[in-house]
């Protein structure tokens, strides 16, 4: 990988610009690109995927000139075959890599903690919710999310997006709690 | 989807699967939602073994997905120190009336009365008798967990080479030592805690496994605290020595 080149701002802006030509609209589907690659990358067992994942968008930016002259179709797509090129390059450099190391116990009862204060401040129904979600016993997890699903009224596929976004903001409020400004 | 995280997804459906995470918003999406379902079926205890096994060895290789891991942890923590278990469906309640005359609501009572020891009965025999199962159960079959290990030499360890495991107490552990060649009858094994060597095995043999060849040796969970291990693995020669093959590292997490 060649980390001598950086990404200048005329080069970032020409790679928004043939995103799309709305300037919110090209900042969402970076992000988008950035978050999906590095599921990809995650996916073929690269631990570090998001420096993989920056490298794809830098290659792709760095031509971005020639790009954008050439290629015709979804962008998306040209992000996928720079994105297979590297992953080829990575397995044949396989380099040494450790797992990240595990957490201290004293960060396991901090988090802990703040859980319980974000779980003090979701609505009653969300919480009762996340109890029966999380503590019923004997009962698989599609049993279970089934009865409750039954019992709500509400398709399956909607009780599992709304599990979901419970468990999003309980994890943005817990990483505040634990920088402090909770 | 569970194919894709679990990295058991033939290659083709792979690629497909990927362009399709980076054309469709809403597989990205869901992937999201699968992958949080995925933890709380490993916390749940939801997985088959061979999904356990994957889930840990291919899932679990990002600190962010550890991290997730965690929280799935901590909500069932909470989850079952704020609940009542036991949630059955309510049912339904039946009405009926029962007979009019003296002598036949005593005989309904009578035959009510009846049912009710009889079933009694049957109930606490059967609870006994399930317990006693358990028990025994419990007594003469541990829980064994296997993890394989590839080869990793000192210093050149590939991602391919380390293991992740969560911490698995109250289990038998079966390490099976995945070998390059098959040239010694006898092994032994040393595992090391962050240097500290704690269990040497010796007398191994070699078993097959599908086609490769492992050399296993069990430890007890409890030996296996969250930390960074190593496993030396050496073959015996006819007169005694040892020579080194290679070592074997893993990492036990929480």
């Amino acid at each position: 990988m060649n980390k001598n080149w950086s990404l200048s701002q005329e080069d970032f802006d020409e790679l928004l610009d043939w995103l799309d030509s709305d300037r919110e609209q090209a900042g969402i589907k970076y992000e988008q690109i950035r978050s999906s690659l590095i599921k990809i990358f995650t996916g073929r067992g690269c631990l570090d995927a998001e420096e993989l994942a920056d490298e794809t968008i830098n290659r792709v930016t760095r031509k971005i000139k020639d790009i954008k002259g050439e290629f015709r179709g979804d962008p998306a797509l040209y992000f996928f075959g720079v994105a297979k090129m590297l992953l080829l390059e990575y397995m044949r450099r396989k380099p040494p890599q450790s797992p990240p190391p595990p957490p201290d116990a004293g960060r396991a009862e901090l988090e802990y903690r703040c859980l319980e204060r974000c779980i003090e401040r979701l609505s009653e129904e969300d919480r009762a919710l996340l109890l029966r979600e999380y503590g019923a016993k004997g009962r698989t997890q599609a049993e279970r999310r089934k009865a409750l699903a039954d019992e709500l009224g509400i398709s399956l596929n909607a009780l599992r997006i709304r599990v979901y976004r419970i468990r999003v903001a309980l994890k943005e409020c817990i990483e505040k709690c634990i920088q402090g400004s909770l | 989807m569970r194919e894709f995280l679990l990295g058991t997804l033939d290659t083709d459906h792979t690629t497909q699967f990927e362009e399709r995470i980076l054309t469709e918003p809403g597989v990205y999406e869901e992937l999201l939602v699968v992958e949080e379902e995925l933890i709380d079926q490993y916390v749940a205890g939801d997985l088959s073994a061979l999904e356990r096994q994957q889930f840990e060895s291919h899932f679990l290789i990002t600190a962010e997905r550890q991290k997730n891991l965690r929280f799935g942890k901590l909500l069932q923590r909470y989850a079952h120190s704020h609940i009542n278990l036991t949630e059955e469906p309510a049912i339904p309640a039946q009405s009926f009336s029962l007979p009019q005359t003296r002598t036949r609501r005593w005989a309904w009572v009578g035959i009510f009365a009846a049912i009710l020891g009889c079933a009694g009965i049957i109930f606490v025999r059967g609870l006994v008798n399930k317990r006693e199962a358990a028990g025994v159960v419990q007594q003469t079959i541990p829980r064994v967990v296997t993890i394989t290990l590839l080869p990793g030499s000192a210093g050149t360890e590939s991602s391919n080479a380390w293991r992740v495991i969560v911490s698995p107490q109250g289990a038998e552990v079966k390490l099976e030592l995945e070998l390059k060649n098959a040239t010694f009858r006898n092994y032994k094994s040393e595992l090391f805690r962050e240097n500290k060597s704690l269990k040497v095995s010796d007398k191994l043999r070699i078993e097959a496994k599908g086609e490769q060849h492992v050399v296993p040796f069990t430890v007890t969970g409890e030996m296996l605290s969250p930390g960074d291990y190593k496993v030396k693995l050496s073959g015996v020669l006819d007169s005694g020595a040892d020579e080194f093959i290679d070592n074997y590292s893993f990492r036990v997490i929480e």
